[in-house]
């Protein structure tokens, strides 16, 4: 029952009720209290917390203040003063806030009763709510939670905190703006219609270049704040206004898959955005600035080649300005095959644009194309879908000419054993449609071809062999060629024999400068019909000079007998 | 050369040994590797490396030591409505990995499950995407829809159409050629006409007469030589005059050579000294040269490579097909 009338306030610091940290010794007594003073709830000056977890403890307290000595002592252990405070405190907390559902329990007190709560209240200070635990914070100090270096917020000094709570502060109100962007946008979408006086209209979008700015500005500090604040990180994806309305669509991986996959998470975002424009099938720049992003992080991405490629046909871009991007990302990545499919589909669209222009035009892309080509085979002069495209190239854009000649010319003077210079320049030579039977195998003579050209072929594998005898490359190229030209291998048996000497003439005598020779050699003795030598060379050949394909040789001696 | 100080730190005995047991768990590991970067990089892969790896344990006597459900699981849920598959699940489908995914149905023996828990047509369908990418005026496949034509696809399209028993559905005839349009004046054969030789896609090109029946039309003597001069000092094989050589050219070129019947006529010891001094013997794996980093690609086409030399300890494997002679002759019937 409350106490009649004001009792004279006690001063503080006298009565010692100290909530949170009374000791489980406290001596008081409850004869030890005085009944008809009104106990002050904060008894003692607290000192001052150092940390918020300290200040949420003491605060909690402070709003329970005859709690811990209930707990201790039991209702009954209480003083007389204890008693009626903690139930007037008890009364006060439920009828401020009953609400709903707790009306069943607080009791209904008359007016008069109330008037004499209320007035015990406010005289004793008494706090009219207390501070709940929750069951996911079992102590006071929990509820702060943990910051994203995994430490106990609880535990930061208050000026740190406050820190902490204007950053949070900060973050929201950029939250608002932004909401504000994007919803201005959606409302565009949408055509809601403004009534202002009843009439309707379309709501138009008024965004300028600074206004993105601006959110892309916003975006970039949300992020930067969520990073510190909680560890969060936002995708880049994510922060660029240019992407809003796009939903990414993530890996699906069925479950225990068997070889499943895990990516790195920008990667997997950026993935996660092409998977959503591909299947509504958008081209425009965004995308195509979106292939490039991803071409960055992994050019051998199949998928996103053809869909560039895409891009590219559908927004009618200037094929010279792919290439010239293409040629960038070639030489950044000198293994990929990929680029070099894709620059064949740029040609084969950029053809006809070609054919129907002035010669000039062609031949001018025809020259940038060789000197890009020349740039790429300096790093790598025997990558073969480089080579590859250039077949293509030559039999598309119609240049067996005496340029492609020349280049490969370059290329074997420097390396005179590159084979793929040699393939190339037999393609060009015997392929071209002006002096050659259109059709004909490669292995097959052709009496369309010149004799001038074959014997200047000739004479050049000959000239090159002299530079490097054991050259496989340029033997097999004056073969190709004595076939092409409809000739005999003893054509050139003059030529072969100098780099064999004193064969036969015994290990002191016998020096062979070219396998290739020897082999050339004993089918231009079968030819003639001269088996004993033609023997001779192949045994050789098996015994010291190619030891390794003992295996061939062997079966060319046994072809000598079969008149093969 | 790196790769002979790699070679020297090996010690003798086990250069000449087969490590059965590592490469094993190599290939079981390969999928728990998700944190390497290259993992995600060659996603584009998965299929395809999922086909090297169980081509490898059945080589090496061990097929059951990849779960065969799973397997089939995986293989059926890259697979899409047109009845081709892609690499990984959500990937579009390409004729690289429609072949690897016929090729691992036929090791585990699943074409029943493809007709009945695959995409609507079973294997009809699966013949009838292969089959629409042919280009009916040349006769060569493209990969896709997009086009890219290599002799490559033409060789997968007849490996996995031949095993599904679906080869009519093309023109074989055009095919041929012109597989024989690419044949060079240097014996061998190029991607395309007047393309270079290069030992892949001859292999590619032999492999494909020999499953049309038309292996008369190679001028076997010629290849045959072309081939054997892959062999350089050392050993090992090369693709190409001049250029190094690599483990998986060990395939390329020896299955050529075994279709066209010239096996012997490179040193078969060298070669396979040199393709066990490209294992791991500790990790397992095997390696392009010896002391480079392994992959499941250069494992697979080493151990074909070792086993159409007869070296002990492996299945025979079919030289056409890179697939077990055990496999082909149940699919086949040969």
């Amino acid at each position: 029952m409350p106490p009649k009338g004001k009792a004279a306030p006690k001063p503080k610091g006298t009565e010692n009720i100290k909530p949170s940290t009374s000791s489980s010794n406290s001596t008081s007594s409850p004869a030890a209290q005085q009944p008809t003073t009104s106990t002050s709830p904060s008894g003692n000056t607290p000192t001052a917390p150092s940390t918020i977890g300290e200040r949420s403890q003491q605060r909690f307290h402070e709003s329970r203040p005859f709690d811990a000595a209930r707990q201790k002592l039991g209702l009954s252990g209480l003083s007389q003063a204890e008693q009626t405070g903690w139930v007037s405190s008890q009364l006060a907390a439920r009828s401020s806030t009953s609400t709903g559902s707790s009306r069943r329990t607080t009791p209904r007190l008359g007016p008069k009763a109330q008037r004499e709560l209320w007035r015990h209240v406010n005289d004793a200070s008494l706090p009219i709510r207390t501070l709940k635990n929750k069951k996911s914070a079992p102590t006071p100090a929990d509820v702060w939670g943990t910051d994203r270096a995994g430490q106990k917020i609880a535990g930061y000094s208050i000026a740190r905190y406050e820190e902490r709570a204007a950053k949070r502060t900060a973050l929201t109100a950029l939250q608002v703006t932004s909401r504000a962007f994007r919803e201005a946008r959606e409302r565009a979408k949408r055509g809601l219609v403004v009534t202002r006086d009843h009439r309707e209209q379309p709501i138009v979008l008024v965004e300028s270049a600074k206004d993105v700015q601006e959110e892309k500005q916003r975006r970039r500090q949300m992020a930067a704040l969520r990073r510190e604040l909680y560890g969060e990180m936002t995708g880049e994806f994510r922060q660029d206004p240019e992407w809003d309305g796009v939903e990414p669509i993530p890996q699906v991986e069925p479950e225990a898959a068997l070889a499943t996959i895990s990516y790195p998470e920008e990667y997997a975002e950026a993935i996660s955005y092409l998977r959503a424009v591909m299947l509504q099938k958008e081209y425009s720049p965004r995308c195509l600035r979106l292939t490039d992003h991803i071409i960055s992080m992994n050019a051998a991405h199949y998928t996103v080649w053809l869909y560039r490629a895409a891009n590219v046909f559908a927004l009618q871009l200037p094929i010279p300005d792919e290439i010239d991007w293409l040629n960038g990302v070639a030489l950044a990545n000198l293994k990929n095959y990929q680029i070099w499919h894709h620059r064949h589909l740029l040609v084969d669209n950029y053809y006809p644009t070609l054919a129907s222009g002035p010669p000039s035009t062609l031949s001018r892309f025809a020259d940038s194309e060789r000197e890009f080509l020349s740039a790429i085979l300096a790093h790598d002069t025997k990558n073969y879908h480089v080579w590859s495209y250039r077949s293509y190239l030559v039999s598309k854009l119609g240049l067996f000419d005496a340029a492609e000649i020349a280049a490969m010319a370059a290329l074997i003077g420097d390396d005179v054993r590159n084979n793929s210079a040699w393939s190339h320049r037999f393609f060009v030579v015997f392929s071209d449609p002006r002096q050659s039977t259109p059709g004909t195998a490669a292995t097959d003579a052709d009496p369309a071809v010149p004799r001038e050209v074959v014997d200047r072929e000739a004479q050049y594998a000959m000239d090159k062999i002299y530079l490097a005898p054991q050259n496989q490359s340029a033997w097999n190229y004056l073969r190709g060629v004595l076939v092409k030209g409809g000739r005999g291998m003893r054509s050139v048996e003059g030529f072969v024999s100098e780099f064999v000497r004193g064969l036969g003439e015994g290990e002191e005598r016998e020096d062979v400068l070219s396998t290739h020779a020897l082999d050339l050699l004993a089918e231009i003795c079968k030819e003639k019909g001269e088996r004993e030598r033609a023997d001779l060379c192949l045994r050789r050949l098996g015994e010291k000079w190619d030891r390794i394909r003992v295996g061939y040789w062997e079966w060319r001696r046994r072809c000598l007998d079969d008149g093969q | 050369m790196a790769g002979e100080d790699g070679f020297k730190k090996l010690p003798s005995e086990l250069q000449l040994q087969l490590a059965t047991t590592a490469h094993v768990k190599y290939i079981q590991s390969l999928d728990a590797r998700k944190d390497d970067y290259d993992y995600w990089l060659t996603e584009h892969l998965r299929l395809n490396g999922l086909y090297w790896g169980l081509t490898s344990l059945h080589l090496l006597g061990h097929p059951q030591a990849l779960p065969r459900a799973e397997t089939i699981d995986f293989v059926l849920s890259c697979q899409h409505d047109s009845g081709g598959f892609g690499a990984a699940p959500g990937h579009d489908a390409h004729m690289l990995s429609t072949v690897s995914a016929v090729q691992i149905l036929a090791l585990v023996d699943a074409f029943d499950e493809l007709e009945t828990r695959g995409k609507k047509g079973g294997k009809a369908q699966v013949g009838k995407y292969i089959a629409a990418l042919q280009n009916r005026q040349t006769g060569t496949f493209a990969g896709d829809e997009w086009g890219e034509e290599d002799t490559r696809f033409l060789y997968g399209a007849f490996n996995a159409l031949s095993l599904l028993g679906l080869l009519d559905l093309v023109d074989v005839d055009k095919a041929v050629d012109h597989v024989v349009a690419c044949a060079n004046f240097d014996g061998g054969y190029g991607v395309s006409p007047g393309a270079e030789s290069h030992a892949g896609q001859i292999m590619t090109c032999v492999a494909t007469l020999a499953i049309a029946g038309r292996k008369d039309l190679i001028d076997a003597d010629r290849l045959g030589r072309w081939l054997s001069e892959r062999q350089i000092a050392g050993g090992g094989l090369n693709g190409r005059p001049e250029k190094r050589e690599d483990v998986c050219y060990s395939w390329w070129v020896l299955s050529s050579l075994a279709m066209v019947g010239k096996t012997h006529w490179i040193d078969k010891d060298q070669l396979a000294g040199f393709i066990l001094s490209c294992q791991d013997p500790e990790k397992g794996g095997i390696s392009d040269r010896p002391g480079d980093m392994v992959d499941v690609w250069h494992t697979v086409f080493g151990l074909a490579g070792l086993s159409l030399l007869e070296f002990p300890g492996l299945q025979p494997v079919d030289e056409v097909y890179c697939l077990p002679k055990s496999t082909i002759e149940r699919v086949l019937g040969k």
